[in-house]
């Protein structure tokens, strides 16, 4: 039964002598004043927000979405006009090609047709000639 | 004010010409227009000047063919071409040709070639169409046995430049050729 009377006066001269009242030492505020004013002042800095921050706002992130959108679908629309030109204009070379070869290849028929009848009529009148000198 | 009066009179008188501008144009008779449905192969090509500087511009500058073709291209009015392939001899008449040919009659015209074989039946009409002394305008009739060309050119041109885009000796240096049964049309222009 004595057991913990005892423990219970140990506690409390422990506790007397860590809360006992001690002088402080001679030049104690004076050497703490001095070695703050020794610490270089702390100065807040201004907190940075990251560039992105700008749209965590919904209305923003939703103008910017609708505006890549916008443009992907005019720039998209607009290759494929420009494909599609493209595509006609290389047709209409064929088309144009092809009306040129055609007129080129039937003027050429004429012109040989043309030469064929001046190359044949000489060596016809030198035939002639030939079986008039003969006879 | 004068200005205004110099346009008016412009107009008025582009108005009146009209008729005699579009006095001009050729048409194929019906006959020759029915030809299509019986034909093997029908080409036909109609480009305007527009339409022809727009194809120009897509000639490459370094195929020799197609430089020719757009220095050839680069002041003419249009292009009209017609092309009927047929599998058998006779498929027209020369009746129908010949409603053709009387469309280009002097002064108007004036046939440098007529060639009339009768060993190959092929028969070759050229006609040229002069203005101020200077070439204004070709037509070409080419009726062979399995075959009927019109050919329409109106502008200045020059004659052996675009008879060399022809070929070689008949042999045609153009790398695609048109599929069976095709009708190329490129633009509705007035032409008929």
């Amino acid at each position: 039964m004595n057991q913990p009377n005892e423990d219970m006066k140990r506690i409390d001269e422990l506790m007397k002598t860590a809360l006992r009242r001690e002088e402080v030492p001679s030049g104690f505020a004076e050497r703490v004043l001095a070695r703050a004013e020794q610490r270089p002042a702390v100065t807040l800095e201004p907190e940075r927000i990251p560039w992105f921050h700008f749209f965590s706002r919904p209305l923003v992130r939703w103008a910017a979405f609708t505006a890549v959108t916008a443009s992907l679908i005019a720039g998209s629309l607009h290759y494929r006009n420009v494909r599609r030109e493209q595509a006609k204009g290389e047709a209409a070379k064929q088309q144009l090609m092809l009306a040129l070869h055609i007129a080129g290849s039937k003027l050429q028929l004429a012109r040989s047709k043309v030469n064929g009848i001046q190359t044949s009529q000489p060596r016809r009148e030198r035939e002639t000639n030939r079986s008039r000198s003969k006879s | 004010m004068r200005s205004i009066n110099q346009k008016s009179l412009l107009s008025v008188f582009l108005l009146l010409a009209s008729p005699f501008l579009r006095a001009q144009e050729i048409k194929l008779p019906p006959d020759v227009e029915k030809l299509s449905s019986t034909a093997k192969e029908t080409v036909e090509v109609k480009m305007d000047g527009p339409m022809l500087r727009w194809a120009s511009k897509f000639l490459s500058a370094e195929d020799p063919d197609e430089q020719k073709a757009a220095k050839l291209v680069q002041s003419l009015k249009s292009i009209y071409v017609r092309n009927f392939e047929f599998d058998k001899e006779g498929a027209y008449s020369s009746a129908e040709v010949q409603t053709l040919r009387s469309q280009f009659s002097p002064p108007e015209w004036s046939r440098v070639v007529g060639v009339r074989s009768e060993r190959d039946g092929e028969n070759v009409d050229v006609y040229f169409r002069l203005e101020n002394e200077k070439m204004a305008g070709i037509v070409i009739i080419s009726a062979e046995p399995k075959e009927l060309t019109f050919v329409n050119i109106v502008g200045p041109i020059e004659v052996d430049q675009l008879a060399d885009l022809g070929g070689e000796f008949g042999i045609p240096r153009l790398k695609t050729k048109p599929s069976s049964n095709r009708v190329a049309k490129v633009e509705k222009g007035d032409h008929k």
